[in-house]
């Protein structure tokens, strides 16, 4: 097969797979067919990124699709959070479907929509084309927005609502960005659409219109920023990541803010290599990201909800990538580098969270309490991923925040380094003491908790142990594809 | 001539939006806006590309003047709202601001006029001023119908602006803009839909329950 | 000393008293009534110049100057106001804004001889007509700005009559713009409808009339000469801003002008009769209106 096909299976099986769940109505067989989905894609996807892991690139398609080490690893990301997230929402489903929570018509809704999503974010990771990049982004807003209201509650309206607006209007935004871009190559010799391709556009970077293109640039910026979750265009995160069922959170916060995040680093490549190197975008990447830090630290303090915590959890740690990218030299390694580790982090805090809110049958934290007694496996996920998630060391998001520091200290950026380190600091004990209480003390209500199943075990263990092994120890071949990845984003390559 | 009292008439609807106060009347401002939109396919392209104008603007015209009007309206209808407005921002205060808008939209667009964007100053400011008002009337009108017609106005400014500075690239536009539009609607209005079975209103100050 | 504009003045001291009698009847055609005669308010005048008047033991000689200085402020106003394509009596550059400041004065002393009876109904009134004329005054401005900007002159005298049929053809839209603005700030100045009724004697809603309840005789004399000729003169920029032609003949050209006040005055009958009074609360959002409208015509012309 060429790889074009593999291309096109990738975009397709989501697909094929959104038609099987139309025709499907026995939540079982949807989440069978869901869950072989996302296997065949993850093999699909294995085959397409091995090649790409060990230095080469791939393109198909008249150079529409593109793989270098940079969408490799973020398709990778991708395809390990969805299938985890998939095995989870089976398993997190069939409780609510006892429970008598939903109805299997709201499972067959969730189903289309969770292919839908998958394919949207492969189209943006995938895409050479920026038009095609925003078109996968614009499909990800509508796909998902109905998957925060999976349970049709006011609150979940609400946050829906809130979603939907906040994100038409930041895509709208990168698309007016995207025309800017376009328009700052006019006068370029580039035929009609491939003006449109990211290799075409970098190669010609350096003979666009500039001010144009920084416009341009602004405008992507706060468009894909608001998607990621960047403050101060983050109000709507915080109330879809707690309305949204868990594996619907898991998935925002584990990989749907990265896909926002990854376009912009995409035009952060074409802006360094325009202003050969000037770092006038990392400087905004930085101001972002700090601002970012800073108001999730206020709010992680004084949380009450714990998928709400999880949620400025995230808004933290996509300022802490933000920052760490806008630092430059290893603080973009080190940034990409916690893009998994925080993906992977974070969706199992979802995963445990969501079950553990099942089993105390709320998400206030004051009403959980001595989880570990309660359900030792979601506890020990929970408590785990809190750690991780507030930097803990061995977990490699420790390991990933330091370099960062490191990046700081070496670019001579000290206030975003105080800033950073008190942020950080404060977030360590706010998060650390909310996460002891809801480990330890007495259940108030005990409730029969559902025996742990084998997968549950997996999931936590397996997260936790890839989580601690990264951390300990890097493999060479990972350095490299994330060096690799670092030279593309600051346009060295 | 023409394409500028076409500017003009952009411009001079979204001002009317900014002082309207009765929903089925913005509604059929945004839709005479759209229908207006159809016509500067014509105005702005070579005459060369003649098929792909008279396309774009009939789907324009189908589009913003005639589907989502009667999509918008049925909403309307089916939420049985009180028609009025009822601002976050007293309407002749949003008219000030709309005058520093327009003013700002002008300013901006003579920066990027004399950064080599071979447009005239009217025809960017005005997308521009439509995008802000589009904004604006997200950000300070309560009803989530209202939200929907400031998105529309926003996407108008930001077809207008294509249209004029990257019209001659194939698809951007109609892709983009149309799609994007036209999904949006659809799925706004379901949303709208749920939320008024949900909550009996769709008055988005009274959607506060998610705070902190 | 060129003779026409002296001609002219005289020509507007007579007939301002008209215009308001047109707009009266062309109103009660609208409503199918016969109407009040043509003439009515040089009747009016007549009759009240011969009444004594009465003032209030509380009123000091500020209330009795406000008539006079209102009369002497407009009449220094016609003075610098072109008819058409001649040139008014005095012109220099800069004189749009003395102008406007005629006008100012005019409303100034009016507010402050309503406020001098001490009455809240007049306070009110005085109120509600300063907030506005702070909404209009500006857009009124602005369109001049315009012009002068878009003629390259800066005396009514030179910039009215240089408005040509090729400028509308080169910038009509905006032309069109500051007209449009020029008659909505006209009719809010002239207390005509939408903006307020110059029928109603309800004083919660009325603007000008309420300012003026306690004038009488010769006073109230001077004040109704006074407003006609207010309209007079600002329906004179308008009409000279809407006819570009130009004969060169100072007969015709009057001749046009004449007609132009004469379609204005129907025109505002017209709408009095189609339109109903504006909430109050609505009036700023006019006025906000006009103002943005000459922010936009300016925003072409300078462009």
């Amino acid at each position: 097969m060429l790889v074009v096909h593999y291309f096109w299976i990738l975009l397709g099986l989501p697909v094929v797979a959104a038609g099987l769940c139309v025709l499907l109505r026995a939540p079982w067989a949807i989440f069978t067919a869901l869950i072989g989905m996302a296997v065949a894609e993850t093999a699909v996807g294995a085959l397409l990124v091995q090649g790409v892991f060990l230095g080469a690139q791939e393109s198909a398609a008249w150079g529409w699709f593109y793989l270098d080490a940079l969408s490799a690893y973020h398709l990778a990301i991708l395809l390990l959070i969805y299938l985890l997230s998939t095995v989870y929402a089976a398993g997190y489903f069939r409780h609510e479907l006892a429970a008598g929570l939903l109805r299997p018509a709201q499972i067959r809704r969730f189903g289309i929509l969770w292919c839908g999503a998958l394919a949207a974010m492969a189209l943006v990771i995938i895409s050479n084309n920026i038009g095609a990049m925003w078109i996968g982004m614009e499909a990800t807003t509508l796909m998902t927005a109905f998957l925060i209201c999976v349970h049709r509650t006011a609150a979940s309206l609400e946050a829906m609502w809130k979603y939907l607006l906040m994100c038409s209007v930041g895509v709208a935004c990168a698309f007016m960005g995207t025309l800017l871009a376009v328009a700052a190559a006019h006068g370029l010799p580039l035929s009609g659409s491939d003006v449109l391709l990211w290799t075409q556009m970098r190669a010609a970077a350096t003979q666009m219109n500039l001010p144009l293109l920084k416009l341009a640039f602004l405008f992507l910026l706060v468009g894909y920023g608001t998607k990621a979750g960047l403050a101060p265009m983050h109000n709507w995160l915080p109330d879809a990541h707690s309305q949204a069922p868990a594996p619907v959170s898991a998935l925002f916060s584990g990989f749907m803010l990265n896909t926002a995040f990854y376009c912009i680093l995409r035009y952060v490549a074409i802006i360094e290599v325009a202003t050969g190197g000037s770092g006038w975008s990392l400087h905004l990447l930085q101001v972002f990201g700090l601002i970012s830090i800073v108001v999730a630290t206020a709010f992680i303090l004084f949380q009450e909800d714990v998928k709400r915590l999880l949620a400025y959890h995230s808004v933290e740690h996509l300022g802490i990538i933000s920052l760490g990218v806008g630092l430059g030299g290893i603080g973009v390694f080190a940034a990409l580098f916690h893009v998994f580790n925080h993906s992977l982090c974070k969706t199992l805090a979802f995963f445990s969270a969501g079950r553990i809110g099942q089993i105390y049958g709320t998400h206030a934290m004051a009403h959980i309490r001595g989880t570990l007694k309660a359900h030792p496996v979601w506890g020990i996920g929970l408590f785990g991923s809190f750690l991780a998630l507030i930097g803990v060391a061995p977990f490699a998001l420790f390991m990933s925040e330091l370099q960062i520091i490191f990046a700081a200290m070496d670019g001579r950026a000290y206030v975003a380094l105080a800033l950073f380190l008190a942020g950080t600091g404060a977030i360590f004990i706010g998060a650390l003491k909310h996460a002891m209480a809801m480990a330890w003390g007495e259940p108030e209500h005990p409730t029969p908790a559902p025996a742990a199943g084998i997968t549950d075990m997996i999931l936590v263990a397996g997260s936790l142990s890839i989580l601690l092994a990264v951390g300990l120890w890097m493999p060479e071949w990972y350095r490299s594809l994330l060096l690799r990845a670092a030279h593309i984003v600051e346009g060295k390559l | 001539m023409g394409l500028e009292t076409l500017f003009i008439f952009l411009v001079l609807t979204s001002l009317v939006l900014l002082g309207s106060s009765l929903l089925h009347s913005s509604i059929r401002v945004v839709a005479l806006q759209g229908a207006a939109l159809s016509f500067l396919p014509f105005l702005v392209m070579e005459s060369s590309w003649a098929g792909r104008a008279v396309f774009l603007a009939a789907l324009t015209m189908g589009l913003k003047g005639i589907v989502f009007p009667i999509l918008l309206n049925r909403s309307l209808r089916e939420a049985n709202l009180r028609r009025e407005m009822e601002p976050l921002v007293g309407y002749s205060l949003s008219l000030a601001l709309g005058i520093a808008l327009l003013i700002l939209a002008f300013w901006l667009a003579g920066r990027l006029h004399g950064i080599g964007v071979g447009i005239s100053t009217l025809s960017l400011a005005s997308a521009f001023f439509m995008m802000f008002i589009g904004l604006f009337l997200i950000i300070a009108r309560r009803k989530a119908l209202t939200q929907v017609l400031g998105f529309l106005v926003l996407e108008n400014g930001i077809y207008a602006f294509g249209l004029t500075v990257v019209g001659h690239i194939h698809w951007l536009v109609e892709l983009g803009v149309l799609l994007d539009v036209f999904v949006a609607v659809f799925i706004m209005g379901i949303a709208i839909d749920h939320i008024s079975r949900e909550f009996d209103h769709i008055n988005v100050d009274q959607l506060d329950q998610l705070k902190g | 000393m060129n003779a026409i504009p002296w001609i002219n003045m005289i020509v507007a001291l007579v007939l301002a008293p008209l215009l308001p009698g047109v707009i009266n009847r062309t109103k009660a055609r609208i409503a199918g009534r016969d109407g009040a005669p043509l003439l009515q308010l040089y009747f009016d005048l007549w009759k009240l110049l011969r009444k004594g008047a009465v003032y209030s033991r509380t009123t000091t000689w500020v209330f009795r100057a406000g008539p006079l200085i209102g009369l002497a402020a407009v009449l220094g106003a016609l003075l610098l106001t072109p008819f058409g394509k001649s040139g008014a009596v005095l012109a220099f550059d800069g004189d749009l804004v003395l102008f406007a400041y005629w006008l100012g004065l005019m409303r100034f002393v009016t507010v402050l001889a309503a406020l001098d009876t001490g009455s809240s109904f007049e306070g009110m009134g005085a109120s509600r007509e300063v907030f506005f004329s702070a909404l209009a005054e500006p857009a009124f401005l602005l369109g001049l700005l315009g012009l002068a900007r878009a003629t390259d002159a800066i005396s009514l005298s030179t910039i009215l009559p240089a408005v040509t049929a090729a400028t509308w053809l080169a910038m009509g839209p905006a032309l069109a713009l500051i007209a449009a603005a020029w008659l909505v700030i006209l009719l809010a100045e002239n207390a005509r409808i939408p903006v307020d009724d110059p029928n109603t004697h309800l004083e919660l809603t009325m603007i000008h009339e309420v300012m003026v309840l306690d004038h009488g005789g010769p006073d109230l004399g001077l004040i109704l000469y006074g407003a006609a000729l207010k309209l007079w003169v600002m329906g004179a920029l308008l009409v000279s801003l809407l006819t570009p032609v130009r004969y060169g003949v100072a007969w015709q050209d009057a001749l046009v002008f004449l007609g132009g006040m004469l379609i204005l005055a129907v025109g505002i009958g017209l709408i009095e009769g189609a339109m109903a009074r504006l909430r109050l609360a609505r009036v700023p959002q006019l006025l906000m209106g006009a103002l943005a409208l000459v922010a936009l015509a300016l925003m072409l012309i300078m462009k």
